[in-house]
């Protein structure tokens, strides 16, 4: 968790702990209930514009504005999740896909509350207080960051139980087979919201988090982009597990960092990338992972193929 | 002038344009079963196209044929080598792959032509307005109508009068039947897909005079066809015809409304639609 220590600038290890969040929100929709939703940058960009009016107008504390953003994440979720779990397959993609483009325009043609084409600017970043006692200075990059470690951690922690728990195990089943969950007795629509509703809630947080990275709340975070960004580190990571999305926004925040100044058309590169993950390597980066692990080990032990071939039958 | 007069008949020249850029998506949702996300980047090329020939000195009226040509022959050999891997793969991966494909293209259209906008001319022929009455048009636009009108009597007649359409027709019911009876799907679904990415070059061929050419436009058409498909209905011929009609007349009459409101209007209009008729306004269960 620390490795982005590694790292030379505070500002790009946030943000890729952010996107790390993000990306887990998107997984437990996408690898544990099989709802692909290319609607997670409504609550990432309505998380921003919370936190952004909320320290702007009331200036209100550190955690105010973090509730409020994930208050707002989740609620938007209930809203989009409600309507769009009653369809499935192509229709719940394209479903969801409307209701982007309708925050989207809804965000612009609103500018008094957004600030339209330009955003919100100016968001001071509060320090973290406990009763009005100064706790935790955020000035720095640096120190800023390990804040957000410290709430990247809870978050991971509590998606990991989320995903270990029974509701967890039963989103799993829902997405091998629905037909079968449902007829089993699971109220099959009320399990899908309850995931909308927290993967919409830390997205929320996510992008209450990016809008102090940042300083603004731009038109721009609540973009169709951003849902497609948002969705491809997702994929890119690989969809088996959480640690998995941690990896693919680390996988896309740095290399993008990197890439985009040695060249700027590197979306070129991920255009490439995302079509050889899909012909080549369906379990995302984690998968070559698991499958170079293996072979490593299976090479020291010099096990014999069939010991090999087991275990590959056990990870699928 | 009635201001509402006008706006419909700018609604309607605006929708046989979304006609052409949407009719292929749906074509190829029908029998490919293909969700394309690189719809748009066939547009972006044929706009691109458009430009290009036109800026190199030929005429316009040959980059009309050229430039779906061109596009259709590529867009033939992606078929055939890329996406024919993923069709038995679940939608998701189509999804993926198709957005990769956008990405790639939209890239190197900005590599070669730089990320900034263009502007095309209209051919000299079709400058200027037609005046009938008091109703003032611009020619250009009139054309386009044109056009949009020719295309979907051509595709409507292949489709219901031809043999080839009565393939496309069964295929979209179900394909393994059509290929139990001995046809080889496998290359009418190659030459649909090459038609249907053909169409929209030919929409961003038309586009490219009224509204100049972008790298980012491909990204702001595909949102567009897909409200048009899903309005009509996903696979049918007429509903893209219907839905690109509506589309584009609620566009143009919102924009003397509530012109702020305009995009949104159209993706309220399709959540709508998709919850309470997923299969479209003509579309069949």
């Amino acid at each position: 968790m620390a490795l982005p220590l590694a790292l030379s600038s505070g500002s790009l290890a946030t943000e890729l702990l952010i996107y790390a969040m993000a990306a887990m929100a998107c997984n437990l929709l996408l690898g544990y209930t099989g709802l692909m939703s290319f609607g997670q940058g409504i609550f990432f960009g309505l998380g921003s514009y919370a936190s952004g009016l909320l320290l702007l107008h009331l200036k209100v504390s550190m955690a105010l504005a973090l509730l409020g953003a994930t208050g707002i994440g989740a609620l938007a979720a209930v809203f989009v999740g409600w309507f769009a779990i009653r369809q499935r397959g192509v229709y719940f993609v394209m479903l969801t896909l409307a209701f982007a483009q309708m925050f989207y325009f809804l965000a612009y043609s609103m500018p008094d509350i957004t600030g339209g084409d330009n955003g919100l600017l100016d968001i001071a970043r509060p320090n973290v207080q406990f009763f009005g006692q100064e706790m935790f200075n955020t000035g720095s990059p640096w120190r800023y960051y390990a804040f957000v470690g410290v709430v990247f951690l809870a978050v991971f922690v509590v998606m990991q139980c989320v995903a270990e728990s029974k509701f967890g195990r039963t989103l799993l089943s829902i997405r091998d087979n629905e037909a079968r969950a449902s007829a089993v007795g699971y109220n099959v629509k009320s399990f899908k919201l309850l995931a909308f509703v927290i993967s919409g809630a830390v997205t929320g947080l996510a992008g209450g988090l990016h809008a102090m990275l940042t300083g603004i709340a731009p038109l721009s975070s609540i973009e169709y982009h951003v849902s497609e960004t948002i969705l491809l580190m997702t994929i890119i990571g690989g969809t088996g597990n959480l640690f998995a999305s941690v990896i693919g926004a680390a996988a896309y925040v740095v290399t993008a960092d990197w890439l985009a100044s040695v060249w700027p058309r590197w979306m070129l590169l991920l255009g490439l990338l995302l079509i050889a993950v899909t012909l080549y390597m369906q379990k995302g980066l984690w998968g070559v992972l698991e499958r170079a692990a293996l072979a490593l080990r299976s090479r020291r032990a010099a096990a014999p193929a069939a010991a090999v071939e087991a275990g590959q039958g056990e990870q699928a | 002038m009635n201001v509402y007069l006008l706006q419909l008949v700018n609604g309607i020249g605006l929708g046989m344009l979304y006609f052409v850029l949407a009719v292929g998506l749906s074509i190829i949702f029908g029998l490919l079963r293909l969700v394309n996300f690189s719809h748009g980047t066939f547009f972006l090329l044929g706009a691109y196209g458009c430009f290009q020939l036109v800026s190199s000195g030929l005429d316009f009226w040959w980059t009309l044929l050229l430039g779906p040509l061109a596009v259709g022959v590529f867009a033939w050999l992606i078929e055939a080598f890329l996406f024919r891997k993923v069709y038995h793969l679940p939608h998701e991966l189509h999804i993926l792959i198709t957005v990769g494909l956008a990405l790639v293209l939209q890239e190197a259209v900005i590599m070669y032509w730089g990320p900034l906008g263009n502007n095309v001319a209209a051919p000299d022929l079709l400058q200027g307005v037609v005046m009938i009455g008091d109703f003032v048009y611009p020619k250009y636009r009139l054309f386009v109508i044109g056009v949009g009108a020719f295309m979907a009597v051509v595709l409507g007649l292949i489709l219901e009068g031809t043999r080839l359409g009565a393939i496309v027709r069964a295929g979209s019911e179900s394909a393994e039947m059509v290929s139990l009876l001995g046809l080889n799907i496998r290359s009418i679904f190659s030459m649909v897909f090459a038609v249907g990415a053909g169409t929209a070059a030919l929409a961003g061929v038309l586009a490219a005079p009224i509204r100049g050419v972008d790298p980012f436009m491909g990204v702001e058409a595909l949102g567009i066809a897909f409200v048009v498909v899903v309005v009509g209905g996903m696979g049918s011929f007429a509903g893209a015809l219907v839905g690109g009609l509506l589309v584009g007349i609620v566009q143009c009459m919102m924009s003397t409304v509530w012109p702020q409101g305009a995009n949104l209007m159209i993706y309220v209009a399709m959540a709508l639609v998709l919850l309470l008729r997923p299969n479209g306004l003509l579309g069949r269960s």
